[in-house]
Formats: structure tokens, C-alpha cells, sequence
């Protein structure tokens, strides 16, 4: 492979989970660790997409309920249920999602920009689509899945 | 004032160059004037706008005849005559589309319990829906989601919504009763989402009743005047992407 190529058009990996009949692909240099359903205390107050808190080996990390960010109907927890522990922007939170699926290469050049017919604000965390084993795989910019004014309000709990 | 409210008689003085088959054109509003609609279908009758009276005319007093020779004039009067209130209103059938002005083949199909066509040079193609598209997070929930289809990847569209509104689309669970079937348009970008397709038959433009008017639903392009099925223009029917999408 020529090294225009690897700079025009890099590999990048993305970890894959579901939710629902969706699969969703974020960046694996963000993926800090996955965790099997721990005890998840709730925060009084917390707005709705905040599921509550863990305590990450004496640190205390918020988990986002992500259904609710997506606008999925919620679902109890399960076996295969995770935690996926993300940084963003130099904030640890984990995002509970239904399964995680694998690890996923692609180039660049195979990511398509997502549709917005809705307004700019509701899906920007959405950085674009493609296919995978003949299925839709949406991929998700986990620096825009929380605004700043949320972060800045995860980091009191 | 009299000029501003669209005399007739002083309209009809200086005829206008401007209409692209006027003769078509007149020939269908007067039919279409001309044609009581049955009051009693609601469900078509919502689809049909009012009758195109321009707003600053003066309002008649049911008289078809008087209002025949109205609206034509009124389209006359957008050039240089008298500046109207409100342009767009002034439209009228300068905006049918190319097909429009020939016979020309539309495809019938049904939504819920609603019947409508939809010109078939709009479409590319329809396609069993098989498998539930793939839906992307905080979008409208008339946008059903993204389907790979051949070559391309088509934003799915929950027609009954868009026609019927939210209020009254949206209540349809399309969990137990998910639709069966999609048109894709020509660009292959958008599917519409329907129950059923009917037929394919062919239209004449005498035969439809042309709005005048389309700020209001404007894919609504007009009524087949026999069945009173709407006639859906789907290129203003599907939204527009982002330029970066296309």
C-alpha cells in the first residue's frame, strides 16, 4: 500500500455494540475498557439519561443510559448487557449499551455522511454510516454525544 | 384599487405571453372549476385545497363563471400589470411539472386506507420491504431509517406521516403493522414507504384537477377528478438533504 494512501485514506478501528436492531461503532482509541453490569447507584436529580454511578476501582465513573440518549424505549439489563468506560474530552463516563459486538477496521473513505433531516442539534453525535455484513453500521463521534454543559454538570455527580 | 383586486375585464384586455400551454392549462381549470367535488368524501376532500381564488379578488358570489374568468387573469397579472399582495399565490398552473402537461402514466398505491398516485417518471423503482431499516438516532420519526438497497442507500420515509401528520400518522404502530412495500424516487436517495401498490394507469391532464396554490402540502400537485385520488409530487414530498450527503 502507498503511503499517499495511508494518509489520505487511513484504517481506523472502531468498537461495534448494539442497541435494539442497531449496530453502532465507536472509535476504539476512545474505548477505555468494557464491563460486565456492575451494581449502578442512582443519582438523585440526575437528569434522565444518566443512569447513576459506579465506583471504577476508587473511581467514581457516571454511566449514560444510552437508549435514552438514542431515543430508544429502555430494556432491562441482561447477560449480555456492558458497560463500555469512554474518554472524551478528558471526561470518563461509561455507556451502557445492550452488547458489544467486535472490533471493526474500515477506511475513511468508506464512512458516509448520515442524513440530517431533523435539526442540526439532534443527531451531530452521529458521525456517519456504512455497511457491515449487510448491515447498517452507525458510527457515533463520542466527543459530541454529550454537550459541554453536560459534562461540565457529570463531573458534580 | 380596482386593478389591484384583478378586474376581469381590464385583465382580459392585455393578454399575457407567459403560460406555457395556456390552452391546456385554461382548459383544465375551467373543467376543474366546472366540477362540483362531492362533499361527502372527507378523507379526499382533505387533500384538496380551496378553490384557487386569488386573496385581493373580490370574493364572488358563487358564481363559477366569474371566477373562470378570474384566475386566468390573475396569472396574466404577475408580469407587469399589477405588482400582487402575494406572488406565490399567483402561481397557479405555470407550476405544473413537464408530465404534467402530456397523458402521462402515475402509479396507484395505498397508505393505511388512503389511496393515491404519484407520476411513475418520479419513480425508479419499488421494492418488497423485507428487513426494517436501519434508524439513526435523533432523527424525525417520519424518517424510518436507512435500507441498502442494490447500489444505493435509501432514506426511508413513513409516508402516512408525511401526509396525514404526526398526530394522526404517528399513531400507527409500525411494529404490528409495518409497511410493505417501497417507490423509490429516481435519484434512488429516498423511499417512500406505502401498504400496497394497486396499478399503474394512465392520466390525462384534463382529467386532474391542478391546484393553483401549493405553499400549503406542496406535494399535493392536484386530484384525479373521477376518483378524487391525490396525485403526490414525491420531489417535494421527500426532504432535502444536506449538501454533504448528496
Amino acid at each position: 500500500m502507498s503511503e499517499d494512501r495511508k494518509q489520505s485514506d487511513p484504517i481506523m478501528q472502531w468498537v461495534t455494540f448494539c442497541l435494539g436492531d442497531e449496530k453502532y461503532g465507536i472509535n476504539v482509541m476512545q474505548v477505555q475498557e468494557v464491563l460486565r453490569i456492575t451494581e449502578i447507584a442512582p443519582v438523585p436529580g440526575a437528569p434522565s439519561y444518566v443512569l447513576g454511578i459506579i465506583n471504577l476501582r476508587g473511581n467514581v465513573v457516571t454511566v449514560i443510559d444510552t437508549r435514552n440518549r438514542f431515543g430508544l424505549p429502555s430494556k432491562e439489563t441482561d447477560d449480555a448487557s456492558r458497560v463500555v468506560i469512554i474518554e472524551t474530552d478528558k471526561h470518563i463516563i461509561g455507556i451502557l449499551v445492550d452488547s458489544v459486538a467486535e472490533v471493526v477496521e474500515m477506511r475513511a473513505s468508506e464512512i458516509e455522511t448520515a442524513p440530517n433531516v431533523g435539526n442540526e442539534e439532534s443527531s451531530k453525535y452521529i458521525q456517519g454510516v456504512t455497511s457491515r455484513d449487510n448491515q447498517l453500521l452507525i458510527l457515533v463521534d463520542l466527543n459530541k454525544f454529550l454537550s459541554d454543559d453536560e459534562k461540565a454538570e457529570l463531573d458534580m455527580f | 384599487m380596482r386593478q389591484k383586486n384583478g378586474d376581469p375585464r381590464m385583465n382580459q384586455a392585455k393578454p399575457q405571453k407567459q403560460i406555457i400551454h395556456q390552452d391546456l392549462a385554461l382548459d383544465a381549470y375551467l373543467r376543474t372549476l366546472l366540477d362540483e367535488v362531492p362533499e361527502a368524501d372527507e378523507e379526499a376532500l382533505a387533500f384538496v385545497e380551496e378553490p384557487p381564488v386569488v386573496r385581493t379578488a373580490p370574493k364572488p358570489k358563487a358564481e363559477p363563471v366569474k371566477r373562470i374568468e378570474t384566475a386566468p387573469v390573475v396569472i396574466r397579472q404577475q408580469s407587469n400589470l399589477v405588482q400582487p399582495e402575494n406572488p406565490a399565490k399567483l402561481q397557479a398552473l405555470s407550476v405544473m411539472p413537464e408530465w404534467a402537461q402530456h397523458e402521462f402514466q402515475a402509479l396507484f398505491f395505498k397508505v393505511d386506507q388512503l389511496i393515491l398516485a404519484t407520476p411513475l417518471i418520479d419513480l425508479s423503482r419499488t421494492i418488497k420491504l423485507e428487513r426494517k431499516p436501519g434508524k439513526i438516532p435523533g432523527q424525525p420519526s417520519w424518517f424510518l431509517g436507512l435500507l441498502d438497497d442494490q447500489d444505493s442507500r435509501i432514506g426511508v420515509l413513513d409516508t402516512g406521516q408525511l401526509i396525514f401528520g404526526k398526530s394522526r400518522g404517528g399513531q400507527r404502530n409500525l411494529e404490528e403493522n409495518p409497511f410493505r412495500r417501497i417507490l423509490i424516487t429516481q435519484d434512488k436517495k429516498w423511499g417512500l414507504a406505502c401498504d400496497e401498490i394497486l396499478s399503474i394507469g394512465k392520466l390525462k391532464p384534463e382529467k386532474v384537477r391542478w391546484r393553483t396554490s401549493r405553499q400549503k402540502k406542496p406535494w399535493l400537485i392536484g386530484t384525479v377528478i373521477d376518483e378524487l385520488t391525490a396525485i403526490v409530487d414525491v420531489t417535494q414530498l421527500v426532504p432535502h438533504r444536506k449538501k454533504e450527503y448528496q
